[in-house]
């Protein structure tokens, strides 16, 4: 058997937008999980309670 | 092996993960968020102010719960993507379903267990609600140096194997070392000053802390696993595997 890990594996190619999908990604995240008025203002108050059961189960600073 | 066809692979795997999730949330963590919402009402019939009105109800909140796991599994599936896309050719793994399971961990350990340790879930409540910021500061803090130490040791690990240290022993080292930085930052930081009120009954709260824990730990396993089943299809990780052997 040859040795595995002197093959060497292919990358693969990261288009720019990919980056910007990963800032929007957890930003999304921040908003639905963490955000408490910060950014949201007042409609952070109808997504708190929306998210509210799950923001618990996920552990996140709720209230 | 191109960057849409991970990503969505990342999206469908994150969608099975969140389901997976909220599976979990509805069988072992909504009965404790019941049990604490009922000493919640109990509280607020001590005092002499009526009944507020409900924003959203009990059903839009348990509905909600799912969309919002489902949605933060596919938010993780495309990170997981990203970053799998990314560092595919330098992880210190070699089957691509290996990689996936390594990001996947990290991801639980940097988004889910760290901030666990220093501020553990808790049910309805608990917490003070004039602290939130604070711990969201701390929260955000810990995800920010889990994913600085996970990047510092990926890359020590190359700089390692430059120097023909084997694989064995550089994931003692470096896991070991990870773990003792981990320790000094999570010892380091502010602790919540939130104390638990009285009649929250330790058990809840501990039964709680560890459903919760249990439900991020179903996302992650499920997430890493499954989007590492759907890449090892992919005829260029076939390709590769079979270069390998």
């Amino acid at each position: 058997m040859a040795n595995a890990v002197a093959v060497s594996t292919p990358a693969v190619r990261v288009p720019a937008w990919a980056w910007l999908l990963v800032a929007v990604a957890l930003f999304a995240w921040y908003v639905i999980s963490q955000d408490n008025g910060a950014v949201l203002g007042a409609a952070a108050g109808f997504l708190h309670e929306v998210t509210h059961d799950a923001r618990h189960a996920l552990g996140v600073p709720c209230h | 092996m191109t960057f849409p066809q991970l990503l969505r692979r990342g999206v469908a795997a994150g969608a099975i993960a969140g389901a997976l999730a909220a599976v979990y949330l509805l069988l072992l963590v909504e009965p404790l968020i019941e049990k604490a919402l009922v000493i919640e009402e109990a509280r607020e019939h001590g005092h002499s102010h009526g009944h507020e009105e409900e924003l959203v109800s009990r059903l839009g909140q348990v509905l909600g719960a799912i969309g919002t796991l489902a949605v933060v599994g596919i938010i993780f599936g495309i990170v997981l993507a990203v970053v799998f896309a990314a560092s595919r050719d330098r992880l210190p793994v070699v089957h691509d379903h290996g990689r996936s399971a390594l990001l996947a961990g990290i991801g639980f350990v940097v988004f889910a267990l760290l901030p666990a340790i220093k501020l553990p879930a808790n049910p309805p409540g608990v917490g003070d609600p004039d602290s939130v910021d604070q711990r969201t500061v701390i929260y955000l803090a810990l995800i920010v140096l889990g994913i600085a130490l996970a990047v510092a040791a990926l890359s020590l690990d190359r700089t390692l194997a430059g120097h023909g240290l084997t694989g064995p022993v550089r994931s003692t080292l470096l896991i070991g070392g990870s773990v003792l930085v981990a320790a000094v930052v999570l010892v380091l930081l502010p602790a919540s000053q939130d104390a638990v009120a009285d009649d929250i009954p330790a058990a809840l709260l501990w039964e709680f802390r560890l459903a919760s824990l249990g439900q991020l730990a179903v996302l992650w396993a499920a997430l890493g696993l499954t989007f590492g089943v759907l890449v090892s299809r992919l005829p260029a990780a076939r390709d590769a595997e079979l270069v390998a052997r």
